[in-house]
């Protein structure tokens, strides 16, 4: 589904990302981990194309996505959450889904009944989706007056409101308690279910264990290790890399 | 009477400015633009009733259209700067625009008359509304109709995706752009639908005024038109025309009797407005305040639809 | 109309020289800017404002001429601080709207107290050094506008002293870059910003009182232009560049009294507006930008 071929990103001297091959298969849940500065959130930005490689390239469905700008790649099926919560203020929750909302391909929509419409299958749609993420009853607030967790929930419904094939989670467990985190994670595994690949960018390791497929762990702008969430427990260079040495034993959380 | 009517033409002019700014304001473009649209709006209008004898209304069309025009093309090199530079950048093509007429001197002769734009002297005797037998109370009814017009149409833009789309874009670009919005197309479209409404505003008032020379489209008229929609708040249409008639209506010519203070007055009633309501005097729970002020409600909502 | 490269240098010279003073008010802007990301458009005018009160205090007072140079930056610095205070302390950090709103509430209140004071007709202003003339070559030079530039050179010279080799500056770079953290570490933010706010406009009296000793007349027509000049020399200079501020000054007053011989009056400022235009196309960073993405 999404192919990332030796990607680079240089920032003047720096190398965020450093030759990151990747590949995501259709449907699972990918998690992308590594220590502050590995060069995730660089990758987040590239995949979605908030500013351009430097070299390689990023296929999705194998159609290369150039340089295509994120409201592009919307069209193409990738949408995003971000790290520090981005929703518009003072829009109302209803408002924040009706911006990002995409009508599934199949459905005939004009132009003008697009921007200046109201259709009701729309309305209908935009429902589901709020009852879907525990905010039927917030319509009508302001994203700003939610609460924290239900913000969380208004940034990943908005994510989801454009019917992407890729969506890219960037650390949505940050400043989460572990009930939060368990209701997260069901979201993640329904998202699945519907038919989503997800790109899950976590620190929150609760989460990633227990809801990814595989791992891919990132270390200074490189791949380290690929391999289901066992095997990376075990992978004494991934162990290196967060705590600066080996253990013998494979450790829990 | 007349002088009444003379202020109701002012504010629904002004009012008309301000919608144009407010618009901009929506995708957070702060723009000083408008009144080179304005000017643009103003003259072409005006040129075309009195040096080739249209009437009003397709005047009034092509003075838009022409104003439409040019903010369109402003609209795109406006994409790539912001804020402060924003600013300068759209105070510089006003500044252009008001030079321009200022050297424009294009004279024919009408009917044994010499019309039409004399550089420095100004644009005279554009005496459309006179001539066809026009009252002050038509114009100002014909001010007002399409004043009205425009207020419905924005005030209706945010009943469909089309503002909320606008309002994100000017709250969060990334955030709007990561979720399928197109900023250029947006802006530009915001831009254009902004510089045809000054357009309007402008053609409305060469006609009304019948004299325009390059003092009335100053940088001054540009900061005007974007406090409106500044003082008033962004929450909804009403703030603006509640500003403009609060300054235009109350400040400058209710307060008369006081001369000269007057002009003192508004700026201190600025900076104490910005300093106690920051968001506008309009917000949110503009029904609620409303509610309250008539004494109808004893409490404002805490949310708002 | 034939003019040859003498008249050309000669224009450029004169440009140069009166270019000091954009230098200062683009100085000052890019100070106030560069502090708190927020635009004063209350600036100029505080500026021209502070020369009024200097001409004032020789006027009424009766002091001797030289003291306009004196009370005005003075009194310049005062309004900027009031400017500070009644438009800048208090606003909610996030909100760009409310204090450049409130500047120009600012701005139009200076501007008419001004005018309600003189009556609307302009005042003559001491020249500096009236008789002043010297020749290089084929070249004349004001002796009123070297003895501007050599003013503003200086004034340059202590700002950059200030910001870069002492306590005060580097507390006021830091509360420009990270206002939540340097109060956290015990900078007092608000004191720094009204000290900017201060420093920024003595920087403008001086300017002011240069502009109406050079002219020879000061006017409340004179604000919005200055205000223009400056904001378009700060945004040539690259925001929040002090370097590029100073040689963007020097580069208008040269474009401008250029286009003034080529195009006349009338035009002249058409001209340089296009320039603002062309590098806001070639380079949106201006000369020197610091690339803030804030607005």
């Amino acid at each position: 589904m999404l192919r990332l071929n030796n990607l680079v990103k240089h920032f003047g001297g720096v190398r965020a990302v450093d030759g990151v091959q990747i590949e995501v298969s259709k449907g699972e849940v990918l998690g992308l981990i590594g220590p502050n500065g590995s060069g995730k959130s660089t990758m987040v930005n590239l995949i979605c194309g908030v500013f351009p490689q430097t070299a390689g390239s990023i296929e999705l469905d194998n159609i290369d996505l150039g340089t295509k700008p994120p409201h592009e790649r919307i069209d193409a099926g990738v949408s995003r959450t971000f790290q520090n919560i981005r929703l518009f203020d003072d829009l109302t929750v209803w408002q924040n889904l009706w911006v990002a909302w995409r009508d599934a391909p199949e459905t005939e929509v004009s132009w003008l009944s697009d921007w200046f419409g109201s259709s009701t299958d729309r309305r209908v749609e935009i429902e589901k989706l709020l009852d879907f993420s525990g905010l039927g009853d917030r319509s009508n607030y302001k994203a700003k007056n939610l609460s924290f967790g239900e913000q969380r929930r208004l940034e990943l419904a908005r994510a989801m409101a454009s019917k992407p094939k890729l969506i890219v989670l960037d650390e949505p467990a940050a400043g989460m308690n572990s009930e939060e985190v368990r209701d997260l994670r069901i979201r993640i595994l329904t998202m699945k279910d519907l038919g989503m690949t997800v790109l899950l960018v976590e620190h929150v390791m609760e989460l990633v264990m227990n809801v990814t497929d595989r791992i891919v762990v990132l270390n200074f702008g490189k791949k380290i290790a690929e391999g289901t969430p066992t095997e990376i427990q075990n992978n004494p260079l991934v162990q290196e890399a967060y705590f600066g040495f080996a253990t013998n034993s494979g450790g829990s959380d | 009477m007349e002088y009444y009517l003379g202020v109701l033409q002012t504010i629904g002019i002004h009012a008309l400015l301000g919608l144009s700014a407010y618009l901009l304001l929506l995708t957070g473009q702060l723009s000083l633009a408008q009144v080179g649209f304005f000017a643009i709006g103003s003259y072409v209008s005006g040129m075309l009733t009195v040096m080739v004898g249209w009437h009003i209304a397709p005047a009034l069309m092509v003075g838009a259209i022409m104003a439409g025009f040019f903010a369109f093309l402003v609209g795109f090199p406006a994409l790539r700067v912001k804020g402060l530079m924003l600013v300068v950048a759209t105070i510089a093509f006003s500044e252009i625009v008001r030079l321009f007429f200022f050297n424009l001197n294009w004279r024919v002769q009408v009917d044994g008359l010499e019309v039409g734009p004399d550089s420095t002297q100004g644009f005279r005797e554009i005496r459309y509304f006179a001539a066809n037998g026009w009252e002050q109370s038509h114009v100002v009814v014909l001010i007002w109709s399409i004043l009205a017009l425009v207020m419905i149409l924005l005030w209706w833009l945010d009943r469909v995706r089309a503002g909320a789309v606008l309002r994100a874009v000017g709250e969060d670009e990334l955030a709007a752009q990561s979720s399928g919005v197109n900023l250029m197309m947006v802006k530009v479209a915001a831009m254009t639908a902004g510089g045809i409404i000054a357009g309007i505003a402008g053609g409305l008032f060469a006609h009304s005024s019948t004299y325009v020379d390059h003092h009335s489209f100053s940088i001054l008229l540009a900061t005007f038109a974007i406090s409106y929609p500044i003082l008033g708040g962004l929450r909804n249409v009403f703030g603006t025309l509640v500003a403009v008639i609060f300054i235009q209506g109350f400040i400058i010519e209710g307060l008369r009797f006081i001369g000269d203070y007057r002009n003192i007055l508004f700026g201190l009633l600025i900076i104490a407005a910005m300093n106690f309501r920051p968001q506008g005097l309009v917000d949110g729970n503009f029904r609620s305040d409303l509610a309250k002020l008539l004494g109808l409600k004893p409490n404002g909502g805490s949310n708002d639809a | 109309m034939g003019f040859d490269h003498i008249d050309i240098i000669q224009s450029i010279l004169d440009g140069v020289l009166f270019g000091s003073t954009y230098a200062l008010i683009g100085l000052g802007f890019t100070l106030i800017f560069g502090a708190m990301q927020k635009l004063n458009m209350a600036y100029a005018a505080a500026s021209i404002g502070g020369a009024y009160a200097g001409l004032a205090s020789i006027t009424i007072l009766g002091l001797p001429a030289l003291m306009a140079f004196v009370i005005g930056p003075v009194a310049s610095g005062l309004l900027g601080l009031l400017v500070y205070v009644a438009c800048f302390q208090y606003m909610p950090r996030g909100n760009h709207l409310a204090p450049l709103m409130a500047s120009i509430g600012a701005l139009f209140f200076i501007d008419e107290v001004i005018i309600h004071e003189t009556a609307g007709s302009p005042l003559s202003f001491p020249a500096v050094l009236p008789q002043a003339y010297f020749f290089l070559g084929d070249f004349g030079i004001r002796g009123d506008l070297l003895f501007a530039m050599f003013i503003s050179f200086l004034l340059m010279g202590a700002i950059l002293f200030l910001l870069y080799r002492t306590k005060l500056g580097l507390a006021t770079r830091a509360a420009s870059q990270q206002p939540v953290a340097s109060l956290l570490c015990g900078i007092p933010t608000r004191k720094t910003n009204a000290t900017t706010f201060v420093l920024a406009g003595v920087l403008g009296g001086i300017a002011g009182c240069l502009v109406a000793a050079s002219v020879g007349v000061l006017s409340p027509l004179l604000a919005l232009p200055l205000t223009i000049k400056g904001l378009i020399v700060t945004v040539i200079g690259g925001l929040g560049s002090i370097r590029g501020a100073i040689i963007a000054g020097f580069m208008i007053g040269a474009f401008e009294n250029l286009f003034l011989l080529i195009r006349g009056v009338n035009e002249r400022d058409i001209y340089v507006f296009m320039l603002l235009f062309i590098f806001l196309v070639f380079r949106p960073n201006g000369l020197f930008g610091t690339a803030i993405d804030r607005d």
